[in-house]
């Protein structure tokens, strides 16, 4: 954990640098648009993005193969519900955060259910019962109460962020539950099982996404800013200008 | 002149669209399907070829893709995902990628064929949108993971009721790709987009670009 400190320091300096105490932008020139493309890293966003996929092409997607072979999916499922259920600190954290108690509860509820009938969170019953898995973070807590996320930036290791993410990536970092209790050695063994997993449960989906692609690059970085966008809106859906942008032939698209 | 006959189609298409109801006899019931059923239908029909025993990978492909063709408007979805840049393309332009762009997608949608896994999809709720589109929501159910959010946006053209764009887990189909190909179109013009598209389905693969 200690050796992983300095760098995400450096993301958080980096990040704020770049972001909030830049000037604010001269109106109209490069505004973030609405629909989320603001990008204005472009150039050095491409190369860290390029490095992350020869980092997973040649290092995490071999081993993720590897795993994927010897491990029947029911393991890799179960691997999978258990590192979700350690972060919920992080999620009934974020949820009380956003003053959402209800949400906030049912969490506490299904890390209760889980860690016990669910045996150390291996299964998950909890979701049979109604107490869902939510989805949040940091990152979301403070798009929730109105801080823009800023220009896209691609991290090293991490993958797509932005300012507001990256901010919200450190600090939630320290509610990951092990370094606490056990030693950094078990922390680090953790993490890359947490990862190869979760990887090796995503190897059909990135494949997708990389031949449904023109410009890989451009499809993730839209991907993931309308995913955001969603997920801090907790799904709402898009707002009429959004609308009126994306699907009025009329006006975008003229004869 | 154009911006005014979206909102004054509007009312002329509710009202159309109440008239077909109000009249909708027994009989007359399959001209006038709501978006939901018309949702429905398109997702039964393609799991119920991919769930099929007997025939070909390629086979359920071209079964996939012939249900598709029948409830995608690729023309405005084309139109949508070019914006503004839809005026630089000749009427020959337009139609290549209409052809391009439709066997891309179709072709990626065919994929799931070979790793269908007994996923199901269920309509799970549906709304209208200011201009008159309707959004279905779905969720794609997978035994023994998390469900997929799917919404599709359909338009009603004289055919019925066509989807316009599919929005996965809150990502637009339409402005993902209008990303894309914006980056492409100010850089190197329609053509050299036309003809990456034209190879990429050559290939039937992906496409490495810088």
């Amino acid at each position: 954990m200690r050796m992983i400190t300095p760098l995400i320091a450096l993301v958080i300096a980096s990040a704020l640098g770049l972001g909030w105490l830049s000037p604010a932008p001269v109106a109209g020139a490069s505004e973030p648009p609405a629909n989320g493309n603001y990008d204005p890293l472009e150039g050095f966003n491409r190369k860290i993005f390029w490095f992350n996929d020869q980092v997973d092409t040649y290092m995490l997607v071999p081993v993720a193969k590897g795993w994927n072979t010897i491990a029947p999916t029911r393991v890799k499922t179960c691997l999978s519900n258990f590192f979700q259920n350690l972060r919920f600190p992080i999620v009934a954290g974020n949820n009380l955060l956003q003053a959402k108690p209800v949400a906030t509860l049912s969490d506490i509820g299904r890390f209760l259910v889980n860690t016990t009938v669910g045996l150390a969170g291996f299964f998950d019953p909890a979701t049979g019962m109604g107490l869902e898995q939510h989805n949040e973070d940091l990152g979301q807590t403070l798009g929730y109460w109105g801080m823009p996320p800023g220009p896209y930036l691609v991290l090293p290791f991490f993958g797509p962020s932005n300012p507001r993410d990256t901010v919200g990536l450190a600090g939630d970092s320290f509610s990951w539950v092990y370094p606490y209790f056990i030693d950094w050695i078990y922390t680090f063994s953790a993490t890359g099982t947490d990862v190869v997993n979760a990887r090796a449960l995503a190897l059909r989906d990135v494949e997708r996404i990389k031949e449904a692609s023109v410009d890989y690059y451009a499809a993730v970085r839209n991907g993931y800013q309308q995913r955001r966008d969603n997920l801090v809106h907790d799904r709402k859906g898009m707002s009429e200008e959004e609308q009126q942008d994306l699907y009025n032939v009329e006006s975008n698209g003229g004869e | 002149m154009a911006r005014t006959r979206w909102f004054v189609t509007s009312p002329l298409r509710l009202g159309a669209m109440l008239l077909l109801l109000c009249s909708a006899a027994p009989g007359a019931a399959r001209a006038a399907e709501s978006p939901p059923k018309v949702v429905q239908e398109l997702a039964d029909a393609v799991v119920a070829v991919l769930a099929e025993k007997g025939p070909t990978a390629d086979q359920k492909r071209e079964k996939v893709q012939t249900i598709v063709y029948a409830h995608f408007d690729f023309t405005t979805l084309s139109r949508l995902v070019l914006a503004r840049n839809w005026k630089q393309l000749s009427p020959e332009q337009r139609q290549a990628f209409v052809e391009e762009f439709k066997r891309h997608l179709s072709m990626t949608y065919g994929k799931n064929v070979e790793t269908y896994n007994n996923e199901r999809a269920e309509v799970t709720g549906d709304r209208t949108e200011p201009g008159g589109d309707w959004t279905v929501k779905t969720k794609i159910v997978r035994p023994g993971a998390q469900d997929i959010l799917v919404d599709y946006r359909l338009r009603q053209e004289e055919g019925g009721w066509k989807v316009i764009d599919v929005i996965i887990e809150g990502v637009s189909l339409v402005a993902n790709f209008r990303s894309q190909f914006q980056e492409i179109m100010t850089g190197q013009g329609p053509q050299k987009l036309i003809d990456i598209l034209h190879e990429k389905n050559e290939r039937g693969e992906p496409l490495k670009t810088s």
